[in-house]
C-alpha cells in the first residue's frame, strides 16, 4: 500500500470575526477537525494605554480605564480608584463607597448579561442576545443618568464619584432591581436546560482548580472549577465587607459551569444592589480635600479660592506621595489589577494594568486542545475575553 | 491585612535564602522582596510550594524602566496566595543585556506576561519556551515603554494608493503632543532658574 | 431632479424618491398605479432606493464602539427596521462600520476586508478613535484616523457615540446615496 502523507492543516481565525469578540487571531493547527494546537495573536487592539498613562495625570488618567473593558467600564475605574487613593491615604466618603459598590455591581451585571448572550449567539442562539440587551440599555440609562454618559462614565474618581445620584434615580433601580429576576429566568428557560445548549458546552474546555492556578486564573472562570475565591469576600475594598451575598462555586470547569456561574451571580449581584440602595446614608459622596475632589459649581461662583482650586486640580492635578501598589478589585472578569509606581509627580511613574482576561486567553491551547474547531467559539465566549483589556 | 504578619514573612525568607534576597520591606501593607536574579527561580519555586508561603498563583508579571539607574529595570512578580490570603511582591532588577531566568517551568502562567514584558521593555528571559513579539505590531522596532522611547513612536501608517497597500512612513504630526510642565517653581525646583548664576557675584 | 413635497399632485410617474414627505410619495405611487397601472421612475432612482433600503453592514467591530454598535442592531434602536442586517463576511456587505480604535497592527487586515467588499460600498467611521486617533491619538500604535487607510463617507463623532448617534449615521448615509448615487459609483 502506498504510503500517504499527512500533513496538519493550519487556519487563520480571524483578526475579524464575528466570534472573536473584537480581534483576535487565533492560528489553529488541525488535524482533520481536531486542534493540535492553538496560538493566540494578540495585540490587533493594543493602543499604548500604559504609556500614554504616563504622559498624563492622575485625572486624566481615568477615562482611560473605561476604555479597557469597555463592557463594564465601572469596575476598572474602582481598580485605578483604589490604587490612587491608597497611594494619597485617603478613604472616600460612606456614601460614596455605597455608590460606588452600587455601580459596580451594575457594571458586573452589563457584563454577565453581555457575556453570557454573547456566549449563548455564540453557540447558536439568537434570543437571549434581543432580551438581554433591552435589559442592559436599561442599566446603560442609569449610568447616564448619574453621570451622562452610556458607556464610559468616568464617574468613579479617586476619593468617592463625581457627583451624587440626581433626584428618583434610587427608585428607579429598585424598581427595575425588583423586575430584572424576570430576565435572569427567562435566559434560563432559554439556556440551561436546553439540549443544544448543553451539547455545544457541557464538558467542552475544562480546566481542574490545579492547573487554573497554574494559569493564574480569576474571577468566575476560577470560581466554575470549584474554588470558592471571591476577591469582594476575600479582601473587601469599600464597603464590599458590610455586603451580604454568595459565592456561587462550580463542580467541572466547564463551559456550561462557567455559564451558571454567571447566572447565579446576576442573581447576587442584585441582592447587593438591593441592599445597596436599602442601607445607603446620606452626606457626601467625595473626600472634602479640595486637593483631590473640585469644589461645587456654586462654590466656585463666589469664592476665590475655590476657583483656584479647581483650576489647579483641573491643570496640573495633585502630587501623589513617591510608593507603588498593587491594587486589586474583583472585576467581572476577574482578578483585574493596577501596579501603580509613583516618584512624587502628577503623573504616574508607571502604572501596569493586570487584565484577568489575558491570563484565560493564554490558557486557550491548554483548553482547546484535542476539541473540534467549533468548540474554540465556545470556549473563547465562555471565557469571556475582551480585546480592550487584554490588549491594552 | 495583618502588617506585622506579613513583616515576619518577609524575615523569614530572609533568613532561608541569606544572600539572596537582597531586601524585605512592607509599605502600605504590602510586602516587596528584593531577590537577586541567579536564585529567582529557587526563590519562587519554594513561595509556591513551601506550606507557611502556599503562594499558588502568579497574578502578573511586569517590568518598570529606571533609565538613571545602573540595572535600570525591575521586573515585578505579583504572587497571590488563596490558601493564607496574601499577596507578595518580587522584584528582581535587571539591564538591557543580562538575562532574567524564566519561570516558565514554575508558573505556567509566567508565559505570556514575560512575553509581554520582552515586547514592551525588551527585557530578555532566559530559556523561555517562545520568546516572541506580542502586543505590537509585526516587525515593530523598539520597545514602547522604556523611558526613552517617544509617546508617538517612530512610524506611523497610511494606505498609498500607487503600490496598493498599506505603507509605513515616519511619524508626521500636525500638533505635537503638547506636554506642559506643571511643576510650580515654588515646589520641589532641582535645576537652578535662569539668573541664578548672578546671585552669587 | 425629483418632485418638491410642497407639490400635492404627482401628476407623472416618476414618483421622486428623494422626496422627504414620504406620504405624498406613496400617495402619488399609489395614484400613478390607480390610473395607469403602472410606476415610472428611472433606473438610477430605483436602484439607489434598493440599496438605501437593504444597506447591509460588515460586522467590524474593534473595540469599545463596537458594544454600541451591536446596542443599535438588537431591540431597542433595531437597525433591522431600516434593512440594515449585519453580515459576517465582506463579500455580502455594502458598507462597513469602523466602530473602534484602529491599530496599526490591524490596519493591512482592515484594507484587506474593505477590499474584498464589493463595489459600491460605504464606509462609516464611528467613534472619535476611527475618526481622528481620539483619545489615542497620541499613541505610537494607533492610525490616526481611519480615512487614511480607507475613503470615508460618514464619521459618526463621540466617544462612544451613542446607538441613536450611529442610528442618524446610518440615515445619514442613506440620504448621501440617494442624493449622490449613480447607476455606477
Amino acid at each position: 500500500m502506498a504510503e500517504t502523507q499527512i500533513k496538519n492543516l493550519t487556519i487563520n481565525f480571524g483578526p475579524q470575526h464575528p466570534s472573536a469578540h473584537g480581534v483576535l487571531r487565533l492560528v489553529l493547527e488541525m488535524d482533520g477537525e481536531v486542534i493540535e494546537r492553538a496560538d493566540p495573536h494578540v495585540g490587533l487592539l493594543h493602543r499604548g494605554t500604559e504609556k500614554l498613562i504616563e504622559y498624563k495625570n492622575y485625572v486624566q488618567a481615568v477615562p482611560y480605564f473605561d476604555r479597557l473593558d469597555y463592557v463594564a467600564p465601572q469596575n476598572q475605574e474602582h481598580a485605578f480608584a483604589l490604587a490612587v487613593e491608597k497611594l494619597l491615604g485617603i478613604t472616600p466618603p460612606l456614601r460614596g463607597q455605597y455608590i460606588r459598590v452600587l455601580y459596580a455591581e451594575i457594571g458586573r451585571i452589563l457584563n454577565h448579561l453581555f457575556t453570557v448572550c454573547a456566549y449563548a449567539m455564540d453557540i447558536g442562539a439568537m434570543t437571549p442576545m434581543l432580551w438581554g440587551f433591552e435589559e442592559r440599555e436599561r442599566l446603560m440609562e442609569f449610568c447616564e443618568r448619574v453621570c451622562g454618559a452610556r458607556l464610559h462614565m468616568n464617574y468613579f474618581r479617586p476619593g468617592g464619584v463625581s457627583q451624587d445620584l440626581p433626584a428618583g434615580l434610587a427608585d428607579d433601580i429598585a424598581a427595575w432591581a425588583d423586575e430584572f429576576p424576570r430576565c435572569i429566568d427567562d435566559l434560563e428557560a432559554l439556556l440551561t436546560e436546553n439540549r443544544i445548549f448543553k451539547q455545544r458546552s457541557v464538558d467542552v474546555g475544562a480546566i481542574s482548580a490545579e492547573d487554573a492556578f497554574d494559569r493564574g486564573f480569576s474571577g468566575p472562570c476560577l470560581r466554575a472549577s470549584g474554588v470558592p475565591w471571591d476577591l469582594r469576600k476575600a479582601q473587601p475594598y469599600d464597603v464590599y465587607d458590610r455586603m451580604d451575598f454568595d459565592v456561587p462555586v462550580g463542580k467541572h470547569g466547564d463551559c456550561y459551569d462557567r455559564y451558571l456561574v454567571r447566572m447565579v451571580e446576576l442573581r447576587e449581584s442584585l441582592k447587593i444592589i438591593k441592599q445597596c440602595l436599602n442601607e445607603m446614608p446620606a452626606g457626601p459622596v467625595k473626600v472634602d480635600d479640595r486637593k483631590v475632589a473640585p469644589p461645587k459649581r456654586g462654590e466656585m461662583k463666589g469664592s476665590m479660592e475655590a476657583l483656584i482650586h479647581h483650576f489647579k486640580l483641573f491643570t496640573e492635578g495633585y502630587h501623589v506621595p513617591a510608593g507603588e501598589t498593587y491594587t486589586v478589585v474583583e472585576a467581572p472578569k476577574g482578578e483585574f489589577g493596577v501596579y501603580l509606581v509613583s516618584d512624587g509627580s502628577n503623573r504616574p511613574y508607571r502604572c501596569k494594568i493586570r487584565p484577568p482576561g489575558f491570563a484565560h486567553l493564554q490558557a486557550m491551547d491548554f483548553l482547546t486542545r484535542g476539541h473540534m474547531l467549533a468548540d474554540v467559539v465556545a470556549v473563547l465566549g465562555s471565557l469571556d475575553i475582551v480585546f480592550g483589556e487584554i490588549d491594552r | 491585612m495583618d502588617e506585622q504578619a506579613l513583616r515576619e514573612l518577609g524575615e523569614t525568607l530572609q533568613a532561608i535564602f541569606a544572600e539572596h534576597v537582597l531586601a524585605a520591606a512592607v509599605d502600605r501593607g504590602e510586602l516587596t522582596v528584593t531577590v537577586a536574579p541567579e536564585s529567582l527561580v529557587r526563590v519562587l519555586s519554594f513561595l509556591r510550594d513551601d506550606v507557611n508561603f502556599h503562594f499558588r498563583q502568579l497574578m502578573d508579571v511586569c517590568g518598570v524602566d529606571h533609565p538613571e539607574r545602573e540595572k535600570r529595570f525591575d521586573v515585578v512578580y505579583n504572587l497571590l496566595s488563596l490558601t493564607h490570603n496574601r499577596r507578595i511582591r518580587v522584584k528582581v532588577m535587571t539591564d538591557e543585556h543580562e538575562p532574567v531566568p524564566s519561570v516558565t517551568g514554575v508558573f505556567n502562567s509566567a508565559n505570556w506576561w514575560e512575553r509581554e514584558t520582552w515586547d514592551m521593555f525588551g527585557i530578555m528571559f532566559a530559556d523561555h519556551p517562545d520568546l516572541r513579539r506580542m502586543l505590537c505590531d509585526y516587525g515593530f522596532e523598539g520597545h514602547p515603554l522604556r523611558k526613552d522611547f517617544p509617546l508617538t513612536g517612530y512610524v506611523e501608517v497610511r494606505y498609498d494608493n500607487e503600490r496598493k497597500r498599506v505603507v509605513y512612513e515616519p511619524v508626521k504630526l500636525e500638533q505635537e503632543f503638547r506636554n506642559f510642565d506643571f511643576l510650580s517653581p515654588w515646589e520641589g525646583i532641582q535645576a537652578s532658574l535662569p539668573g541664578d548664576e548672578k546671585a552669587g557675584s | 431632479m425629483g418632485i418638491a413635497p410642497t407639490q400635492p399632485e404627482m401628476a407623472s410617474g416618476e414618483a421622486a424618491l428623494e422626496a422627504r414627505d414620504v406620504d405624498a410619495l406613496w400617495r402619488g405611487v399609489t395614484n400613478a398605479i390607480e390610473d395607469r397601472g403602472f410606476v415610472l421612475t428611472q433606473v438610477d432612482k430605483l436602484v439607489n432606493w434598493a440599496r438605501t433600503g437593504s444597506l447591509w453592514p460588515m460586522t467590524f467591530g474593534l473595540a469599545c464602539c463596537a458594544i454600541e454598535m451591536m446596542h443599535c442592531y438588537v431591540s431597542r434602536y433595531d437597525l433591522d427596521r431600516f434593512g440594515v442586517v449585519p453580515r459576517p463576511s465582506p463579500r455580502q456587505s455594502d458598507v462597513i462600520i469602523v466602530a473602534g480604535t484602529l491599530t496599526n497592527k490591524m490596519a493591512p487586515a482592515f484594507r484587506r476586508v474593505y477590499d474584498q467588499m464589493a463595489e459600491p460600498r460605504y464606509v462609516i467611521s464611528m467613534g472619535s478613535c476611527a475618526n481622528g486617533g481620539g483619545y489615542y491619538h497620541y499613541s505610537y500604535s494607533v492610525v490616526r484616523g481611519c480615512d487614511r487607510v480607507v475613503p470615508v463617507d460618514i464619521y459618526v463623532p463621540g466617544c462612544p457615540p451613542t446607538a441613536e448617534a450611529l442610528l442618524y449615521g446610518i440615515l445619514q448615509l442613506q440620504r448621501k446615496i440617494k442624493r449622490t448615487g449613480t447607476l455606477w459609483r
